[in-house]
């Protein structure tokens, strides 16, 4: 630090910071020379938690990962037992978490768009996307009994059978129109495109550098998917999003197509559902449920990059050690390289443009 | 230019659309939103045999119980201050002793209030 340079808290209490993230900028007039994410604040302890409880004392806990899209670390968890019990779900039941997860994405992203132009100091698309979400959080409502804190998906399956499918039906029926209001207000927005359009610009290797994942390494131009291998979507006709602009327009364009592509899987599985299948599901006893001495692992790709779950089991009813990875961890990280050289301006734009949720990197 | 312009002016026209619309929130106390059938709110128990099956379910131990003399239950609490209403007790009992209710306000003056008792005290005669 030479005597022309000054350092700058930004956050925790920022409004912009998505939570409590601490970044440590240290300014040349409006330049950033360096950036230090610090990172804690939302600390709860879960995978500390996971040691002392037993898998199904801490199956209702993991919806608070990330409590924007709590459905993908429930499935996760569900996913860990069910591999390490062999238990092959039904298509119905694949049918059903499908929907759901979907459904709990388009949530997230639109969340996303909302605060990501509230950054950037557009205020009425933020209501405009939450007025959507609402309508997807009132259907989980519905089905699962809380908007936010599920603990529908089950060792085995799922909670009930599936409910209220003309909701649902007329969620699908009627985003598409309002994704168009939105796209109208601000893809081609002038001041928009130059507040994101070259700023933080993620090149390819360093994306894969810093382990990105999810919408962001998409949005540079890698095609990697894992919905497309996993056998949760195995039937779903889907291509996944690959822009090559890399930078923030473009990572918010793939989001809005994310959407677009996630209505896609979720009206087909409502084709599968108007089938009126029974609803056949072995469920696991969960009261004093032991997995096999080992590991296991499971991963999936969740909003903000593939999250997965590491079970380490002596053979008791609670695990000897669990770990998360969470995409969100890894796009802070990769804030120290993004923001160097850029303006203290672009920086709200560039950590907002990642996507970034602070209970899921602290844990 | 001439797109910035006109999606400026697209992007007004659908703001000022939205201006005469009606307002999606409710004044809260006064008015409520409808709440449907599977919403957790507070619990409730009638009739519980005593199996434990809560106590090993409920991630946060906000349950207890005691048993009296002739093995019957009393003293049945659930501590609300801890109660995270994931739902697990009510999903796992096996006599439907527990029951979920749609009453979700939970401020109160005095600490005493947050703890629920039921299935009376403990007698042992």
């Amino acid at each position: 630090m030479t005597l022309t340079t000054f350092k700058l808290n930004l956050g925790p209490q920022h409004p912009s910071t998505h939570g409590v993230l601490r970044l440590l900028l240290e300014l040349d007039g409006e330049k950033i020379l360096s950036c230090e994410p610090d990172v804690g604040y939302l600390h709860r302890g879960m995978e500390k938690m996971a040691e002392k409880l037993s898998y199904i004392q801490y199956l209702p806990l993991v919806d608070r990962i990330d409590y924007l899209a709590g459905f993908f670390y429930s499935e996760l968890l569900c996913r860990i037992v069910e591999k390490a019990l062999n238990v092959e779900l039904s298509d119905k039941v694949r049918v059903i978490r499908v929907i759901l997860l979907e459904l709990n994405r388009i949530a997230s992203h639109l969340l996303w768009i909302g605060a990501f132009l509230m950054d950037l100091g557009a205020t009425s698309p933020f209501f405009y996307a939450f007025r959507e979400r609402e309508m997807i959080l009132n259907y989980f409502e519905k089905l699962t009994g809380q908007r936010m804190m599920y603990n529908y998906f089950v060792f085995g399956g799922v909670r009930k059978d599936i409910e209220f499918l003309e909701d649902i039906q007329n969620i699908i029926s009627i985003l598409p129109q309002k994704l168009n209001d939105y796209e109208k207000i601000i893809t081609e927005n002038p001041i928009f495109k130059r507040r994101c359009i070259n700023k933080g610009v993620l090149e390819k290797n360093v994306a894969l550098d810093y382990s990105i994942t999810g919408v962001n390494l998409r949005a540079s131009g890698v095609d990697f998917d894992l919905r497309k291998n996993d056998y949760l979507y195995k039937g779903f006709d889907f291509s996944s999003v690959v822009l090559e602009g890399k930078d923030a327009w473009s990572r918010y364009k793939a989001r809005i197509l994310e959407i677009k592509e996630s209505i896609k899987i979720i009206s087909q599985a409502l084709d599968y559902l108007s089938k009126n299948e029974k609803l056949e599901q072995k469920l696991i006893n969960p009261i004093n449920l032991k997995l096999d001495n080992g590991e296991y692992y499971q991963e999936i790709e969740a909003p903000r990059g593939i999250a997965s779950c590491y079970v380490k089991s002596v053979g008791e009813d609670k695990p000897y050690r669990l770990k998360w990875r969470t995409g969100s961890y890894y796009s802070v990280n990769l804030l120290r390289k993004l923001l160097v050289g850029e303006y203290l301006n672009d920086a709200i734009a560039i950590a907002g443009s990642l996507d970034i949720i602070l209970p899921e990197v602290d844990k | 230019m001439f797109v910035g312009i006109k999606s400026t002016f697209e992007g007004l026209i659908t703001v000022f659309k939205h201006l005469f619309k009606r307002a999606v929130t409710l004044e809260y106390p006064e008015k409520k939103r409808a709440l449907n059938d599977s919403f957790r709110g507070k619990l409730e128990v009638n009739g519980c045999i005593g199996c434990g099956v809560c106590l090993k379910v409920c991630p946060t131990g906000a349950i207890s119980y005691q048993k009296d003399g002739n093995a019957k239950v009393c003293n049945y609490k659930i501590d609300l201050k801890k109660c995270i209403f994931c739902g697990n007790c009510y999903y796992y009992c096996p006599t439907g002793a527990i029951k979920i209710t749609k009453d979700y306000e939970l401020a109160s003056e005095n600490k005493e209030d947050l703890i629920l008792k039921y299935e009376g005290e403990c007698r042992n005669d």
